[in-house]
């Protein structure tokens, strides 16, 4: 269970006040609520549970310890997935410099009026049956594992943590239109990515 | 009627709702005339729904629920 951005605005705003009143019960509540989307989110950036349990550690820390420094310019959650990705990166000192995505290495062949020139095959009907499989796990960690770091942090607070855009751009300081157009590139770059694996994994199941 | 490539660089916005009434009209009307369109749609929404689903599912391993729990008790007393 963690914390619903969606739902849960009354309980956030009543621990944060209680936070800012230096009230120490709250710590442990606030601690409760957060650390579900602090661990996975760093978990899904960093991939390894030692960082991620640090990185934990110290946003909590943090809450605890500044807490009643917070100003409430923007919303408490903000705040708390900022430090996140903060510490997060702090783990990934070696960050290696990344490749542009480019919208037309996604999407499907064109041709010069803009129209689609192959036959794509339709393979969302295959993935129920593979959903439960350790390899298309696998795969698809890997696909989000190389989404370059922009449009990773933008596909992991819009789609996993369920953010409006509004919020992620709030929590990145960067314009709605360019959180649209960097979601949509981490959407279709995984698209690809899964096309790939799923065009012949029934072919490859029936071999086997 | 609009192009394949209008469609499919738009279609963040056509799934999320924020089209305009007209654009998405035009939406439909290409979907109706562009099989290809369609399946590109049907496996944008399942390459998000498959990722979305399996990165969700990565929870704290329980070893580092007890040690954060430890660690939050501590700071609790301090």
């Amino acid at each position: 269970m963690g914390f619903d951005p969606t739902k849960d605005k009354a309980i956030e705003e009543q621990l944060v006040k209680d936070l800012q009143a230096g009230k120490v019960s709250s710590f442990e509540q606030l601690a409760n609520l957060y650390q579900k989307n602090i661990y996975t989110l760093s978990f899904n950036l960093t991939r390894n549970a030692t960082d991620s349990q640090d990185v934990t550690q110290e946003v909590l820390l943090t809450l605890f310890k500044k807490g009643h420094t917070f100003q409430g310019k923007s919303a408490f959650s903000s705040w708390v997935y900022r430090i996140t990705l903060n510490a997060s990166y702090m783990k990934l000192r070696t960050r290696k410099k990344e490749p542009n995505l480019s919208i037309e290495d996604l999407l499907p062949s064109l041709n010069g009026a803009g129209f689609q020139q192959e036959k794509l095959q339709d393979w969302s009907e295959n993935t129920e049956a593979a959903f439960f499989d350790k390899e298309t796990r696998r795969v698809i960690q890997k696909a989000v594992d190389l989404l370059p770091d922009k449009e990773k942090v933008v596909f992991l607070l819009r789609d996993v943590e369920g953010l409006s855009t509004e919020k992620v751009s709030e929590v990145l300081e960067i314009t709605i239109p360019a959180i649209k157009s960097r979601l949509h590139r981490a959407r279709l770059f995984l698209r690809k990515k899964l096309a790939s694996y799923f065009e012949d994994y029934k072919t490859r199941k029936e071999r086997k | 009627m609009i192009c394949c490539k209008e469609c499919l660089e738009l279609l963040h916005d056509y799934i999320e709702g924020e089209l305009s009434a007209e654009v998405h009209a035009s939406f439909e009307d290409h979907f109706e005339d562009c099989p290809p369109c369609i399946v590109f749609l049907n496996t944008y929404k399942a390459a998000i729904h498959m990722s979305q689903t399996t990165l969700k599912s990565n929870d704290i391993p329980d070893i580092v629920k007890e040690r954060l729990k430890k660690f939050i008790d501590k700071n609790k007393a301090e």
